[in-house]
C-alpha cells in the first residue's frame, strides 16, 4: 500500500514539474521565436474549440496556448500584467466584454483584409479592435399547447397584462440578459427600458434562478408559458446526451421577436488582438483562421451557433428554424450601455 | 498635577516598550515575517478599504446590500445549525459506539468534502428537476411526481451544509478520539449517564475543535459563488462579482471583500473572547484512544442509520446522479488525458497541502515560542484568506508578485537578460496562492489540537535544556499528529476542487480536474462536467482512506 502511494505521489510530481519546465522554456523563447506560438485568453470553454485550435496548429505549425477563464477575469489579468502580458488574443462570448476591453486599452487595431471582407460592419468594432466570430439570438421559447405564436410580437410586448405570471427568465447577472437590456436602452431609451424591466419583473412566473436550459424545462413543466433564452442552448438541448432534455426541447416552439421592426437581438462571440501581443502576426493569422470555412463550420456544427461567414450554412437543427431579421444595432452599444443596464435591473428589482 | 500625568503616560509608554523589548525574541520576528509573507495579498486588499468604494456604492447600499446581508445571515445561521448537528453527532457516534460498517463510515463521512459544492448543487438540481432523476423514478413507478423545489435559499443552505459538514466532523472526531478517554472514564466512575456526559462534559470540552471546524464551514459558505448564483440566491459574494464585473467597479468589489474580512475577523475574535478564561489543556499526557461502547443489536442499526444519512445525502446521492450523467456523456467526453490531468491535480494538491501545513505549523509554534503574547492574534490575520473569494485573492496575489516580476525584469534587463514573467504564470505563484487561501484550513485543526497539549510537557523538556525544535519533533509533534494529518487531508481536498484562483494563476498547459469540470459546467453543460467531477472525487478518496488508516493506527 505504502509503496503504491509513494509511487503515485512521485509520478504526479514528475508530471506536474515536467509540465512546468516546458512552460518556462516556451515563455522565454517566445521572443526569440524558435517555436512559433500564439497565446490565447479565452472565455469559450467549448470542447469543439480545442479541435479548431489543433487544426490551426497542424496547418500553420504555430502552437496554440490557452488560458481559460471568464472574460472578466481575463480582462482583469491582462490589465494587471500590462506590458508584460503574454496574451496575444482575447476571445469572449459577448460583444459587451470586447468593447470593455477596448475601452480599457487592452486591444489594438489590426488591418486584415480577410476579416474586413467576411464580417459585416455591425458585427465588428469601428476601429478594427475586435471582430465577431459567431452569432447567437435571444429568442422566446413557448409552450406549444398554451401559446399561439400569433400572440407574440416583440420583447416590448412581453410586459402586457396577459403574460402576468407566465414569463421565465434567468438572473440579471447573466451577460446575455445584460446585453438584451443594453440593446433595449439603445433602441427605446433609458426611461422606456426601466419601465420594461419593471413590467417583466411583474410578469415573472418565479424569482430568476438556474440556467437558460432550466427556463425551458420550466416552460414544459408548466411553471410558466414563455422563456427568454439563447438560441444555441436550444440547439444543444435538441442534441443532448440526456433523452429527457431532447424530449423537453422538442416540446417547445420558438419565436424570433421584433421581426416587424428592428429585428431580433443578437450577440456575438468575438476576438481581438491584445495591445501588447508578443506574437501579433500569429494572432492575426489565428483570428483569420477562426473566420475560415472549416472553423466556422465547426462552430455551428458542434456548438449550434450561427456562423458569420455567409458561405457557411448553419447546422441543420438551427437552419430548420428559418431565416430571421437581425437587429443591426452596432454591437459597441452593448458595451457602452452595459453598466446602465445593470443599474436599471437593480432598480427594477430584477434579481 | 498635569506634569505628573504626563510623566505617567511617558512612564507607561516606556514600560511598554521595555516589555516589548523583553518579550520579543527571534521567534516573534520569524512569526512576523511569515505572517507578512502570507498576509501580503490580504493586506493589499485591506488597504483598499481606505481608498473607498466606487461611485455605485450608494446604488448598492440602496438596492442590493440589505438583501446580501439578509441572505448571508440566513445561510450562516441555518448552515451553522445543520452542520453542528450533523458533524458533531456523526463524530460522536463514530468515536464512541460500535456499529455495523463503522470503519467504512469513518472515512465515508469525510468524502462529501471531495465534491465541489457547486457540483453538489447541480446534482441536486438534477435530481429534483423536471425530467430529472426523481421524475423518472416516479414515472417508472406510475406515481404522481411531487416536485421538491430545491433551488432557493433553504435548498442552498441544505446543499452547502451537506457538502461542508465534514470540516466539523473531522475536527470533532480528532478530539473525541484522542482526548476524551480519561474524562469519559472519570465520568463513568462517578456514575454520570451517557447523555449527561456528552452534553455537560464532552461538548463543552470539544468546543474549540468544533468551533474551529465551524469557522471553516462559515468562511466557505460566505464565499460560495457557484451554487448561490445557480440557485438564484444573492449573497455578499455574488454581490462582489456583480459589482466587479457587471458594474465594472473592481474597487467596490474589493471594498465589499474587505468588509467581509472584517465580519469574519470579528467572528473569530468573538469566539476567542468567549473562551478567554477557560484553558482547554488536558492535564494528562497519556492520550489513550477512546473505548468504544457496545450496544444492543437494534440500537447498533439505529446508530448506523443515523450516521448513514449524511453519507447518503452528502455523497451517495450526488455521486449516483453524477455517475448517471457520466454514463450518458462518456462517449463524447471521456478522454485518456483525464488520467494525466488527474496525476497533475494530485501532484499539485499534495505539494501545496504539505507546503500549507508547513506554514501553519511555523506560524502556530513560532508564535507560541515567542513570549510576546499579542503575536498570536497577529498570526491570525494570516488565516483570513479563506473567507475571501478566490478571484479576489488572485488580485491580491498579482499585485505584489507582478511588482516583483517587473522589478526582476528590470534588474535582469540591465544585465542583458530578458527573463519574462518569472513568478506569474508559473507554479510558484499558484502554490503561493494556495498557501494564502488555505492556511486557515491547515491552521485551525492543528491549532485546536495544539491547544490541548499541556504547556507543562514542552516546558519541562525545555527546562531540561532541550531546544525548541527538538522538543517539537520529539514531544509535541507526536501529540498533535492527528491534527496535522487532518490538516493535510483537508487542504489536499480543497486544492483538488479549487477553481477561481487556479483559473487565473495557472500556467499554460497545466490543467486541473476542477478546471476541466468548470469548462463544461460554466456553459450549462452540467452533465458533461460529471466525468471530471467524478475524477476529482476518486482522486481525493485515495489520501482520505490512506490517511484515515494512519489516524486509527497507533
Amino acid at each position: 500500500m505504502k509503496k503504491i502511494v509513494v509511487a503515485v505521489v512521485a509520478l504526479s510530481f514528475l508530471v506536474a514539474c515536467g509540465n512546468n519546465s516546458n512552460k518556462k522554456d516556451n515563455s522565454t523563447e517566445n521572443k526569440t521565436s524558435k517555436d512559433q506560438v500564439v497565446n490565447v485568453y479565452t472565455h469559450r470553454h467549448y470542447a469543439p474549440d480545442q479541435n479548431i485550435f489543433k487544426m490551426f496548429e497542424k496547418k500553420t505549425g504555430i502552437k496554440v496556448k490557452v488560458i481559460n477563464a471568464s472574460a472578466d477575469e481575463l480582462i482583469q489579468k491582462m490589465k494587471m500584467e500590462g506590458k508584460q502580458s503574454p496574451a496575444d488574443v482575447l476571445i469572449t462570448v459577448d460583444a459587451g466584454r470586447l468593447s470593455r476591453a477596448k475601452d480599457q486599452g487592452l486591444l489594438q487595431s489590426i488591418a486584415s483584409e480577410i476579416l474586413e471582407k467576411s464580417i459585416p460592419e455591425y458585427l465588428q468594432d469601428v476601429d478594427n479592435q475586435w471582430f465577431g466570430l459567431t452569432k447567437r439570438a435571444r429568442i422566446i421559447a413557448f409552450a406549444k399547447d398554451r401559446v399561439k405564436p400569433e400572440e407574440l410580437s416583440t420583447y416590448e410586448d412581453l410586459v402586457a397584462k396577459k403574460w402576468k405570471g407566465k414569463i421565465l427568465i434567468r438572473s440579471s447577472s447573466n451577460i446575455y440578459n445584460q446585453s438584451l437590456m443594453a440593446s433595449i436602452i439603445a433602441n427605446d431609451g433609458e426611461e422606456a427600458a426601466k419601465r420594461w424591466a419593471e413590467g417583466i419583473v411583474a410578469n415573472m412566473a418565479r424569482s430568476p434562478k438556474g440556467s437558460d436550459r432550466d427556463q425551458v424545462k420550466a416552460v414544459v413543466a408548466g411553471e410558466g408559458d414563455l422563456a427568454i433564452v439563447n438560441s444555441y442552448y436550444i440547439g444543444k438541448m435538441l442534441n443532448s446526451p440526456d433523452p429527457e432534455e431532447v424530449k423537453t426541447a422538442k416540446q417547445i416552439g420558438l419565436f424570433f421577436p421584433n421581426q416587424q421592426g428592428r429585428g431580433t437581438h443578437i450577440n456575438v462571440s468575438g476576438a481581438g488582438v491584445a495591445k501588447y501581443a508578443p506574437n501579433k502576426e500569429n494572432a492575426i493569422r489565428f483570428i483569420e483562421y477562426l473566420m475560415s470555412e472549416e472553423a466556422q463550420q465547426i462552430f455551428t456544427d458542434a456548438n449550434y451557433e450561427y456562423p458569420i461567414l455567409e458561405s457557411v450554412l448553419p447546422v441543420k437543427d438551427i437552419k430548420n428554424w428559418g431565416d430571421f431579421k437581425e437587429d443591426n444595432l452596432g454591437l459597441n452599444k452593448l458595451g457602452e450601455n452595459n453598466k446602465k443596464a445593470v443599474l436599471i435591473f437593480d432598480e427594477a428589482g430584477w434579481k | 498635577m498635569k506634569q505628573v500625568g504626563n510623566r505617567n503616560v511617558a512612564f507607561s509608554l516606556k514600560t511598554r516598550l521595555k516589555r516589548l523589548k523583553r518579550d520579543s525574541n527571534r521567534w516573534s520576528v520569524f512569526t512576523l515575517v511569515i505572517v507578512l509573507f502570507l498576509a501580503l495579498p490580504i493586506i493589499f486588499i485591506g488597504v483598499e478599504l481606505f481608498s473607498g468604494p466606487g461611485e455605485t456604492w450608494s446604488h448598492i447600499v440602496t438596492y442590493l446590500l440589505p438583501e446580501y446581508i439578509w441572505n448571508s445571515l440566513y445561510l450562516v445561521f441555518f448552515c451553522s445549525i445543520l452542520v453542528l448537528i450533523i458533524g458533531v453527532s456523526s463524530a460522536w457516534f463514530v468515536s464512541r459506539f460500535n456499529f455495523p460498517f463503522r470503519k467504512q463510515m469513518e472515512w465515508l463521512l469525510i468524502l462529501p468534502l471531495a465534491i465541489p459544492s457547486y457540483i453538489v448543487g447541480y446534482a441536486y438540481a438534477g435530481i429534483f428537476d423536471y425530467g430529472g432523476s426523481m421524475d423518472l423514478i416516479f414515472r417508472q413507478l406510475n406515481l404522481e411526481f411531487i416536485r421538491i423545489d430545491i433551488m432557493n435559499r433553504a435548498g442552498l443552505a441544505f446543499v452547502l451544509s451537506i457538502s461542508l459538514f465534514p470540516y466539523v466532523y473531522v475536527s470533532a472526531r480528532a478530539f473525541f478520539l484522542n482526548q476524551a478517554n480519561n474524562l469519559l472514564e472519570a465520568s463513568k466512575m462517578l456514575g454520570v449517564s451517557e447523555q449527561k456526559t456528552f452534553f455537560k462534559l464532552m461538548l463543552p470540552l470539544a468546543r474549540p475543535a468544533i468551533v474551529a471546524g465551524l469557522i471553516l464551514v462559515l468562511m466557505e459558505v460566505l464565499n460560495d459563488y457557484g451554487a448561490a448564483s445557480y440557485y438564484g440566491v444573492n449573497t455578499f459574494t455574488t454581490g462582489i462579482f456583480r459589482s466587479w464585473f457587471s458594474l465594472e467597479e473592481p474597487e467596490t468589489a474589493v471594498y465589499l471583500s474587505a468588509l467581509l474580512i472584517i465580519i469574519i475577523f470579528a467572528l473569530i475574535l468573538f469566539e476567542k473572547w468567549q473562551v478567554r478564561k477557560v484553558k482547554f489543556t488536558s492535564s494528562k499526557t497519556n492520550n489513550t484512544q477512546i473505548q468504544r461502547k457496545e450496544s444492543k443489536k437494534s440500537m447498533k442499526w439505529l446508530i448506523f442509520s443515523v450516521v448513514f444519512l449524511p453519507v447518503l445525502f452528502g455523497f451517495i446521492l450526488p455521486v449516483t446522479q453524477l455517475i448517471y450523467w457520466a454514463v450518458l456523456t462518456a462517449a463524447t467526453v471521456f478522454d485518456m488525458a483525464f488520467i494525466i490531468i488527474s496525476l497533475q491535480s494530485f501532484g499539485i494538491a499534495i505539494t501545496s497541502a504539505v507546503i500549507t501545513v508547513f506554514f501553519a505549523l511555523l506560524l502556530i509554534y513560532f508564535s507560541k515560542w515567542s513570549s510576546f503574547r499579542t503575536i498570536k492574534n497577529i498570526a491570525r490575520i494570516g488565516v483570513l484568506g479563506y473567507a475571501i473569494p478566490g478571484a479576489v485573492i488572485a488580485i491580491g496575489i498579482m499585485i505584489p508578485t507582478l511588482a516583483l516580476d517587473k522589478w526582476l525584469i528590470k534588474t535582469l534587463g540591465t544585465f542583458g537578460i530578458d527573463s519574462g514573467l518569472i513568478i506569474n504564470g508559473t507554479l510558484i505563484a499558484l502554490l503561493y496562492a494556495y498557501a494564502v487561501r488555505f492556511l486557515a484550513v491547515a491552521y485551525n485543526p492543528i491549532d485546536s489540537t495544539a491547544l490541548k497539549v499541556d504547556n507543562s510537557i514542552p516546558d519541562s523538556s525545555k527546562i531540561l535544556g532541550v531546544g525548541n525544535l527538538k522538543t517539537f519533533f520529539k514531544i509535541e509533534f507526536p501529540l498533535i499528529k492527528t491534527g496535522v494529518f487532518s490538516a493535510v487531508i483537508l487542504v489536499f481536498i480543497d486544492v483538488m476542487k479549487e477553481l477561481p484562483l487556479t483559473l487565473i494563476l495557472k500556467p499554460y498547459h497545466i490543467d486541473t480536474l476542477a478546471v476541466k469540470a468548470f469548462e463544461f459546467a460554466s456553459d450549462e453543460m452540467v452533465m458533461e462536467a460529471s466525468i471530471p467531477s467524478l475524477f476529482i472525487i476518486f482522486t481525493a478518496m485515495i489520501p482520505v482512506i490512506f490517511l484515515n488508516k494512519l489516524l486509527i493506527k497507533k
